[in-house]
């Protein structure tokens, strides 16, 4: 059998257009050696008919809890990376919040070399704690963490609490060419809080998170990073003044990008209807406003990535009261079709925004060659159909985890074909 | 009508059953002043009391209202049981679920447990308060309280006085006497004062605001000086000066016929003087005396098994 696969018919989705180019793409071994309007001679190549679906580079998350070490029964990196290329991501960045954290190079190593074992074992990448344990008081193996191939540094679920703590550590991690991502809370004022505070927390009679919890640790965070010069990335973003304060920043040079996630672009505090636990992460849903002025930022170029956060917890460990519950939802399977569901096909943003904002931009903020579906290329895309739709079924996810909000609910499109380095890691 | 399960909150009860639950308590209370006051309405069922907070008042009313009711009372002791080990709430739940009771009746620190044990369970489920989210027959006794005094409820006028920020019996009386046509405002130190609630509900922070406001009745909560883990105002003393009902207010109350209410159990000297409690538009011990008429027309009213109790 030829290695050769020609993908005729095929509409391309690239970073540069809001248009879909029609074109066929023709890979061999892990390169995409054609790509033409018409592709007629490819001798012995196994044509596969993508007429009416779009191919798209593969995405790449910077923000995942595999859950390895510690937490196997939520997710581990075999399963992690299987839910990835359910969702037609191939690679991303692992979470050091485990049991124990990542927060040293013996670590670092084993979650690596976990990885490896996966499909996308060359792809997956790990960030290392800033603080040992992630408990905001010394400085974890910062280097080493570097050495062993730590690609970014955070305490993520955590902010560092002590700003010093935090100076130290991003003028380190500065020198060493790493990252810094915070998770931006002040936890005094978010408390026992386990959703947004405001009208819906207030009628549920549970306690709440306010904004300004986040949005005075973001302010705080990026004048530490401009006094220290680091490069400062802002994970999940959930309010308009948060993300307002970013980009003030940005405009004056500052060295700091940021993430939002879907679900903060898709829900609100009011879908938490009556306590279900699906709709609980941290941070929480906001308001309708929230969520209209982030999808603005995200269209308008605020926002440097999407990325989910997929937070993976035990069925058992979610049903209970929603106070009691874990925080996080898992999203590596659900992304895109809920991406294309709520904006592509309703036309509120083009192809583009999710190429750029969750496969090229990803990449690019780790100095990661994109995968543009172009001659000489990587072959490394999916095929994506957006008249099939999903339905998020316990069978069908790959996740050890459904805490999902779309738990057996259907969603437009289908990713139907993943290709990495050449090869189809899946076809349905 | 159709059947209901649970009692949850006030927010799923339709008119048609908040009026059938009132209005049956009234033959119930006749029951009281009978030398025979039970009647076997429920004969053969059972209710089990489930509380996770120690609470004398609420769960001897419920016991009272079930033994009124011929059902058989048991007690699941939280205290004395796994559930100190760490069993979870719903593997307590499947083993009174095995036990086949008919009722249970839940008070738990967190919001939402009710909803949570109705899902998992045929019981009827009554929700006898969770967290600061609902204390709904507390709402209804209180309505009941209040429909003795006032003929039509439509344009009265009720003042809530104390800690709104974390009162389940803030969220559901207001909800309730709302629904009947009530007036509701507050008053409460900024510190314990919602950001969000609806803004028909005038806001006030001081006494000489609020009475300006012309309420005809003032319900004091209870300071929860056990729950509150932050420095909500600086000293018990300084909030009754500020916040509670001391005597001179009181003589204002009685120059004006503004009734009082309290869900209890009171802290004297805090929100309430002893004068306070001895003020002849006092309606703490109706309060009290209502709520076993109110639970019996309730623990009536739900069918154990029908189906939709939980939305």
């Amino acid at each position: 059998m030829s290695n050769k696969r020609l993908y005729r018919g095929a509409s391309i989705a690239s970073e540069d257009s809001p248009k879909l180019t029609k074109a066929d793409v023709l890979v061999e071994g892990d390169r995409i050696i054609g790509v033409a309007s018409k592709i007629e001679k490819a001798d012995g190549a196994e044509v596969i008919d993508c007429t009416g679906r779009v191919l798209m580079p593969a995405m790449f998350d910077i923000h995942v809890h595999a859950r390895e070490p510690g937490q196997e029964e939520k997710e581990n990196i075999a399963t992690c990376a299987e839910a990835a290329i359910n969702g037609g991501v191939t690679g991303f960045i692992m979470m050091p919040n485990t049991s124990p954290a990542i927060d040293n190079s013996g670590v670092v190593r084993s979650v690596l070399e976990s990885a490896r074992r996966t499909r996308i074992g060359a792809s997956i990448y790990t960030s290392g704690a800033i603080t040992k344990g992630r408990k905001g008081e010394e400085l974890a193996g910062i280097a080493s963490m570097k050495a062993a191939g730590a690609v970014l540094l955070t305490d993520d679920g955590f902010p560092v609490d002590n700003p010093q703590v935090l100076r130290r550590a991003m003028e380190y991690a500065r020198d060493f060419d790493l990252p810094l991502a915070s998770h931006c809370e002040v936890k005094e004022l978010s408390g026992k809080g386990a959703m947004h505070e405001g009208k819906v927390s207030y009628a549920l009679g549970l306690p709440g998170i306010p904004s300004i919890s986040e949005e005075i640790c973001i302010a705080r965070d990026i004048r530490l990073a401009e006094f220290t010069g680091v490069h400062l990335n802002i994970q999940h973003v959930t309010t308009a003044r948060g993300m307002e304060t970013i980009k003030r920043a940005k405009d004056r040079g500052i060295r700091v990008t940021c993430e939002v996630a879907p679900h903060h672009l898709i829900f609100s505090h009011e879908d938490i209807g009556n306590f279900d636990t699906h709709y609980k992460m941290n941070p929480p849903l906001r308001t309708k406003e929230d969520n209209a002025a982030l999808l603005q930022g995200l269209i308008d170029g605020w926002f440097d990535v999407i990325a989910t956060d997929h937070a993976p917890h035990t069925e058992f460990e979610k049903n209970q009261d929603f106070a009691s519950a874990p925080f996080g939802i898992t999203g590596l399977e659900t992304a895109l079709p809920s991406l294309y569901d709520h904006f592509i096909s309703r036309g509120v943003f083009g192809w583009d925004l999710i190429v750029k904002r969750y496969s090229a931009e990803p990449r690019r903020l780790f100095k990661l060659p994109p995968v543009p579906i172009v001659e000489g290329g990587a072959a490394e895309f999916i095929v994506f159909n957006p008249d099939r739709t999903t339905k998020f079924t316990r069978e069908f996810m790959k996740s050890k985890s459904v805490n999902t909000p779309f738990l057996d609910k259907e969603l437009k499109g289908c990713v139907e074909r993943v290709v990495y380095r050449g090869e189809e890691l899946l076809a349905r | 009508m159709n059947p209901r399960k649970d009692l949850l909150d006030i927010q799923s009860l339709t008119d048609e059953e908040i009026t059938f639950v009132l209005e049956n308590a009234v033959p119930f209370k006749d029951l009281f002043r009978r030398s025979v006051k039970k009647v076997p309405t429920l004969k053969g069922r059972t209710m089990l009391t489930l509380f996770y907070e120690p609470s004398t008042r609420t769960r001897s009313s419920f016991e009272v209202a079930a033994s009124r009711l011929s059902a058989d009372i048991t007690h699941f002791d939280v205290e004395s049981s796994s559930v100190v080990k760490g069993e979870s709430v719903l593997d307590t739940v499947e083993t009174l679920e095995a036990m086949k009771v008919d009722y249970i009746v839940v008070r738990h620190k967190q919001a939402g447990i009710p909803n949570l044990i109705a899902k998992n369970t045929a019981a009827s489920v009554i929700n006898a308060g969770d967290g600061w989210h609902a204390h709904p027959t507390q709402a209804l006794l209180d309505a009941f309280t209040l429909r003795e005094i006032f003929k039509d409820l439509r344009g009265a006028r009720t003042l809530i006085v104390g800690d709104i920020q974390h009162s389940r019996v803030a969220r559901s009386t207001s909800l309730l006497l709302r629904r009947l046509g009530m007036n509701v405002a507050y008053l409460a130190p900024g510190s314990l004062m919602p950001r969000e609630i609806p803004p028909e509900i005038p806001q006030f922070g001081n006494w000489t605001d609020a009475l300006d406001w012309k309420p005809d009745v003032v319900y004091l909560l209870r300071v929860q000086t056990e729950r509150l883990d932050e420095p909500f105002f600086p000293s018990a003393a300084e909030y009754h000066k500020n916040y509670g009902l001391t005597d001179a207010r009181v003589q204002i109350l009685r120059e004006r016929g503004i009734y009082v209410m309290h869900p209890g159990p009171v802290n004297r000297g805090v929100e309430i003087t002893d004068k306070g409690m001895d003020y002849e538009r006092t309606l703490i011990n109706a309060q009290v005396e209502n709520g076993i008429a109110v639970r019996m027309s309730v623990l009536y009213w739900l069918r154990p098994g029908a189906e939709g109790g939980v939305s």
